[in-house]
Order: C-alpha cells, then sequence, then structure tokens
C-alpha cells in the first residue's frame, strides 16, 4: 500500500538529484510522492481514489535503502534532465548492457564513482554503478533483453 | 492446420452475409499482418523516432486515418533499442481505434479503463494527454497485471493508478470517460493469433455475451450524466458487440454518438442477426472489416449518459 512520502525523505532525493544528476528541482513541480514496500519511492500525478486501494500509482523513481539508488524507469524518463554523470556507450556495450552484463570501460574520467546514467546516442538506457573501473548493471532482471536493432 | 483452416472457413461462411465483399473478405482473413506500432510521445518526438527506426526498416508506412499508427516489414521491432527504452510500442492497428474516437475528449479528464491489461490503450490515452488528467487502470487478473505495470513504466506513465478488481464489484466511482474494452472471442484477431483458431468454441458466444453486459452495464450504471462510456471488442460477432449494446440500451439511459475517423473505411453496425432485431441505434457503431484496411476486425460503440 503507498503512503504519503514524508518530506524529508522527498528533499533527500531532490538534493540527490540535483548534486547527483544536475537536475533542475521544476522538474518535481506536478508531482505527488509515495512509499511503498521495500523501501520504493514513487512519483504519480494521479488523483486518490475513493473506497478502493489502488495496487501502484505512477512509476517507481527510487530506492531508499542506506542511501538513494535511481531506477531505471527513472532515468528512462527523467534521463533529458540528467547534465553530469552520465555515459555514453557504444554499440557492442549498448548490446552487453540491455543483455544485462558489466562492462569495463575507459575514458571514463568525468565520472563520479556511484549511480550513473547510461546512454547511447541520446536514448537513455537506464541505470549502472560505476566504481572507477567497472560499471555494474543494475538493470532489472525483467528488462534483459537482446538487441538486434539499434 | 487443418483445424485451423476449417474455423477460418466456417468464419468465412458464417459472415458472408454481413460484408460488402465476401470474397475480398476470405482473401483477407488468411493474409498474414504485418506488424504495427505506435511511437510513445510521452518520451520522445514521432520524427526523431521514425527517423531512427528507418534506419532498419526504410519501408515503414504511416497509415492514412493515424499519423501515429505505423507499420513495419520487420516482425521483430520488439528487439529494437527504441522499443527497449519505451520510444514505441507494437499495437495492433484496430487496438489504436477506440481511444481515437474519443479524440475531442482528450484533455485534463478522468477515466476508467475496466479491463485495461495489457495496458495497448491506457498508454495510448496517457499519450493522448500528455500525462495529465487521471486514469485508473483496472484488470480482474492478478496475473495480467505484471505486464499492465511493465509497459506504464517502460512507456514513462505517470498518470496512472493501476486497481486489481472484477469490475463488476468495482466501487462506483465518477469519471469523465469509462472504457470497456471486453473480454471476447477474438475471432478478429485471427489473421494474427493462431490461438483463436486453436480455441475457439461456439459455445463461447454465449459465456462472453453474458460477461460483456455485466461489465458494460456496470459501467453506464455508474457513469453520471454527461459522461461517455466506450463499449469495444475484436470479434465479428455481433452475439458479442450490436447485441450487447441493444441490450445496454434498453435497459440504460444511455444515447449512442456517432463515430468517425477521417479515411478509416469502415461499416455501421448492424440491427438484425439470426432472426433477432436489435434497437436501430446500434446503427451508429463502427464495424471494421479485415478487408477494409488491412487490419484485424474491431467493433467500437460510444454512448453518453443522458
Amino acid at each position: 500500500m503507498l503512503k504519503p512520502l514524508l518530506k524529508e525523505k522527498k528533499h533527500l532525493i531532490q538534493d540527490y538529484c540535483i548534486e547527483r544528476f544536475g537536475m533542475d528541482s521544476e522538474i518535481w513541480n506536478n508531482y505527488k510522492w509515495y512509499s511503498g514496500s521495500k523501501n520504493k519511492i514513487y512519483i504519480a500525478n494521479t488523483l486518490d481514489i475513493e473506497r478502493i486501494v489502488p495496487e501502484s500509482k505512477g512509476i517507481c523513481i527510487f530506492r531508499l535503502d542506506k542511501s538513494p539508488k535511481p531506477t531505471t524507469n527513472f532515468l528512462q524518463l527523467f534521463g533529458k534532465y540528467v547534465s553530469k554523470n552520465f555515459l555514453e556507450i557504444n554499440n557492442e556495450d549498448t548490446i552487453k548492457y540491455c543483455k544485462g552484463e558489466d562492462l569495463i570501460l575507459e575514458n571514463s574520467n568525468s565520472i563520479i564513482p556511484g549511480f550513473i546514467l547510461i546512454t547511447n546516442k541520446n536514448r537513455a538506457l537506464g541505470c549502472g554503478h560505476w566504481n572507477g573501473k567497472l560499471l555494474k548493471n543494475q538493470l532489472p532482471k525483467s528488462k534483459f533483453c537482446k538487441i538486434n536493432f539499434l | 492446420m487443418h483445424r485451423h483452416q476449417n474455423i477460418r472457413d466456417n468464419l468465412i461462411s458464417k459472415y458472408s452475409s454481413l460484408v460488402d465483399d465476401e470474397k475480398k473478405f476470405a482473401n483477407f482473413i488468411n493474409l498474414p499482418l504485418k506488424q504495427s506500432f505506435r511511437v510513445n510521445t510521452l518520451k520522445e518526438e514521432k520524427e526523431i523516432v521514425l527517423d531512427k527506426l528507418k534506419e532498419y526498416d526504410p519501408k515503414i508506412k504511416t497509415t492514412e486515418w493515424n499519423d501515429n499508427a505505423h507499420i513495419s516489414e520487420l516482425d521483430n521491432l520488439g528487439s529494437s533499442l527504441e522499443h527497449f527504452v519505451g520510444h514505441i510500442y507494437i499495437q495492433e492497428l484496430t487496438s489504436m481505434i477506440p481511444p481515437l474516437v474519443v479524440k475531442d475528449l482528450m484533455k485534463n479528464i478522468s477515466i476508467i479503463d475496466c479491463c485495461a491489461a495489457p495496458g495497448s490503450k491506457t498508454t495510448q490515452m496517457a499519450a493522448m494527454m500528455e500525462n495529465k488528467g487521471h486514469i485508473i487502470a483496472n484488470d480482474a487478473r492478478h496475473v495480467r497485471l505484471k505486464s499492465l505495470r511493465g509497459n506504464l513504466d517502460r512507456l514513462g506513465v505517470t498518470n496512472t493508478s493501476v486497481t486489481l478488481r472484477d469490475f463488476k464489484s468495482f466501487p462506483n466511482t465518477k469519471a469523465d470517460l469509462y472504457f470497456v474494452d471486453a473480454p471476447c472471442s477474438s475471432e478478429g484477431t485471427i489473421r494474427k493469433k493462431n490461438s483463436v483458431a486453436r480455441n475457439w468454441r461456439e459455445k463461447d458466444y454465449i459465456r462472453f455475451n453474458k460477461l460483456q453486459k455485466g461489465l458494460l452495464g456496470k459501467a453506464c450504471e455508474m457513469a453520471p450524466s454527461g459522461s461517455t462510456v466506450v463499449y469495444s471488442t475484436c470479434t465479428f460477432s455481433p452475439d458479442e458487440n450490436e447485441k450487447v449494446v441493444s441490450d445496454i440500451l434498453n435497459k440504460h439511459d444511455m444515447k449512442m454518438k456517432k463515430i468517425n475517423i477521417k479515411n478509416l473505411k469502415s461499416e455501421p453496425g448492424i440491427t438484425k442477426w439470426n432472426n433477432e432485431t436489435y434497437n436501430s441505434e446500434v446503427e451508429k457503431c463502427m464495424r471494421v472489416w479485415p478487408h477494409h484496411n488491412d487490419t484485424d476486425a474491431f467493433f467500437i460503440a460510444r454512448m453518453e449518459k443522458c
């Protein structure tokens, strides 16, 4: 069951997005924030329904365990607002990424270790975790797929 | 294979009296369908996505009746990066019709999609509304919610709440638009799905008719005055189409609205079938036959609560 998110947690995530991804805080203006099970955070611009509890609302954007972790759904939807800590990968690595594989990459000096947005030719692919040497794949298993056209 | 062809032949002979051109109908029902899709404008501009897709298939065409309905020669666009990132949604052409018949309403409104999974029409309406307004996407089966949620997530739909209820017991909820894309015998999808031929049973008509009347009746019952109800199926069967609408018109205070989609060839609803005469207003319904626009078959009715 979704509950309205506490203000402190909302600000924690907004500050993270501003600091980590250089996002503008105005992109959140039209959304309501909710917390669900397993520390999942949702945003939605829906109305509250009377007399029925919905299974879900809007999309899950973060998991808030020890630190905030952005979801692939979030980065695919809001990727266009990301101005730092994103990494462009080539077609060969994109196919591997979509299969769920981790990537060993060079020329990633400007990236601060942590969660990053992966892109291919301006298309926001999803989330990865960069530790300075290895890009750990953060795609959920349900999204793993074989890409034939890119 | 033999049984599949028998069922196709049965359908052809059964409905030949309803179609304008029996030979064409028989011909098209045996032809495979090409893959069709729409661009998800919630995530990217249509022209940008189409330009990219034309690198894979230069023959991509846009239909004359819907500027966001496209046909590809490829049959596996589901393995394109555009599909992965949610820039396209693979959807049958006819399945895109119901939201188009209420295009005039698609602003900041509230919608209840009574049988929403897997979310083709829900996500299409969300895109038409630019993620504004509010959609309740309901489905009766838990197993189908996974695909519904997966599609809402992939396409970036934020204006939708998902509910799990048998719609017949859904709490009375006011909305501007009720969508009843009812479970049906799916005869009209026989060009695409062999499972239709495999699972087809004569007695299904009675079972589906009862279910459809229950769902549409519930939507009409809870609809406030002035609100719109859209009923659609992907079957040829008048028992699941005009008969359902006719019974609803006779019981509920609803009035039919005429449907017109520019450049889409269609026929009006029929008023007589199997020695039964339906409410004459069902002529305002829309029937799309496979040979008219090289698509599946489809049936749509638009009603307004008085």
